[in-house]
């Protein structure tokens, strides 16, 4: 029983540190995964006069990945039935061009104005449009909870740290004597805290293992899926094998560095 | 025959306190038996530990085993200790370990084998009338029947050196008996050089020995 105590007195704060760790990835993962979304869907409309250069827009910005000029045939075809053909055709030679822009990459407010602002200045362009505002306030919102889990997580990593050192000081007290009696013997450093850095390993391979385990519980969560798919985003994003990677390093280097401490604080009593 | 222990002038000290060992020379030949006595807290246990390297020194010179002790370095130490055997009054076993596992500590920090230490262990619990307590643990034993198995991990690298604080200070008189007859064997036998710190000699000590005795800080020599 105390033996379980002293395990999950490690095992939790690593648990704590992981699990933190792992959310912020796969926060920083679900924006990132938004931001694409949001810069395939976020467009500019712009409307200019038909002599307007289009290699102009195309090199005005470096934000502007490409230039699409809008088919004003399908508007046309629309109204066809309405009108004569003589009129059609006025219309179509007094329509502005329509064309949609598409970003490099999403940004913000301010950039996006700036490039309105650049658009506007090349000659024969009337107006800019920009769409999906709702999205950027979105976004916007999940930039204020990652930098709000960020503060938390520290928070939690911090505190973590402070219980793994006090366990770290009872392991120091509790395996002092058996490694007091082995330097007696001669028993080289890594023979005496051999035990030490076994239980580290294993204390760091069961905590690697409970922050998996939940992630899959939650990668297969209807509601986390729903949630997630509700703002576009693939479940999948939750747990991948990359994270497994980062967290197994981050769990066998606390938990090793941990028995360390212990070891390189142990001195020989006179 | 060559010398094991060799002081001259060894001072001893606690840090901020005065010496405990004012001046020691003496030395210690390979096979002698020798009794260290002295009041209590006349640094009988000091001047032992010094010669494992648990005490440094404050003045003077001391070899053990030809090392001299002023300047040995860590690895060295671990590596001179490996061929001492030592017994302490408070037995020092590690209580989560079998009694088994203790006699084997010796064995297994020299590298030998498992089945090696295990067959010397069961042997040299044999010779201390414990070997059907073997699987047991130090807390379910006695205060002698634990001082036997500190006898016995003591004995088993077979080392070149015994020293014993107070072997059989808090034990009855078969477990001393047992103590005393181990220590004679080795000396006899396996030539052990063996040096004991205790309050008197006992009158069931029948071998030849040298008598060192302390007395405020000076360390003579009786016989």
């Amino acid at each position: 029983m105390r033996s379980i105590r002293h395990h999950l007195a490690l095992i939790l704060p690593l648990f704590a540190i992981l699990f933190s760790i792992e959310y912020l990835l796969v926060f920083d993962r679900i924006i990132d995964r938004y931001e694409t979304k949001l810069k395939e869907n976020y467009s500019l409309i712009l409307v200019a006069d038909r002599s307007v250069k289009l290699s102009e827009i195309t090199h005005s910005d470096t934000l502007i990945r490409k230039i699409e000029p809008i088919d004003a045939q399908q508007v046309l075809q629309k109204i066809k039935g309405q009108m004569d053909r003589e009129s059609l055709e006025k219309i179509r030679s007094i329509m502005p061009l329509f064309v949609s822009i598409k970003l490099r990459r999403y940004a913000e407010r301010e950039r996006i104005e700036r490039l309105k602002s650049e658009l506007m200045s090349i000659d024969g362009v009337k107006a800019v449009h920009i769409f999906e505002k709702v999205h950027d306030r979105l976004y916007a919102m999940l930039l204020f909870m990652k930098t709000g889990l960020v503060v938390f997580g520290s928070l939690i990593g911090l505190i973590s740290l402070l219980l793994l050192m006090k366990q770290m000081t009872i392991w120091q007290f509790e395996h002092r004597e058996r490694m007091q009696i082995m330097a007696l013997f001669g028993a080289p450093v890594w023979l005496r805290s051999g035990v030490l850095f076994r239980l580290a390993l294993v204390d760091a391979i069961f905590a690697l293992v409970a922050v998996a385990a939940v992630m899959l519980y939650l990668v297969n969560d209807p509601e986390v899926d729903g949630l997630l798919r509700g703002i576009g985003v693939e479940p999948e994003v939750l747990l991948r094998l990359d994270d497994i990677a980062v967290l197994a390093g981050a769990s066998f280097a606390i938990a090793l560095l941990s028995a360390a401490w212990v070891v390189i604080r142990f001195k020989e009593e006179q | 025959m060559r010398n094991v222990i060799e002081a001259n002038g060894l001072k001893l000290a606690y840090p901020r306190h005065e010496p405990v060992i004012k001046s020691a020379t003496y030395q210690v030949q390979t096979g002698e038996f020798v009794f260290i006595t002295g009041a209590s807290g006349s640094g009988k246990s000091t001047l032992l530990k010094s010669m494992y390297g648990s005490m440094p020194l404050a003045g003077g010179e001391l070899q053990v085993g030809g090392i001299d002790m002023n300047a040995i370095s860590g690895a060295k130490l671990y590596k001179l200790r490996r061929h001492i055997g030592i017994i302490f009054q408070d037995y020092k076993l590690i209580r989560e370990w079998s009694v088994e596992k203790n006699v084997m500590l010796p064995l297994i920090i020299a590298g030998f084998p498992k089945d090696v230490c295990r067959a010397q262990a069961q042997k040299l619990l044999t010779h201390v009338k414990l070997s059907h307590k073997s699987d047991r643990y130090p807390p379910e034993l006695s205060g002698g029947e634990q001082q036997r198995v500190a006898m016995a991990r003591a004995l088993a690298h077979n080392p070149f050196l015994i020293l014993a604080d107070e072997p059989t200070g808090n034990l009855d008189d078969y477990s001393s008996q047992v103590v005393w007859d181990l220590l004679e064997r080795a000396n006899e036998e396996l030539e052990t050089t063996i040096l004991v710190v205790t309050h008197h000699i006992p009158d069931m000590f029948s071998a030849d020995y040298r008598h060192l005795m302390i007395e405020n800080g000076v360390l003579y020599e009786i016989h």
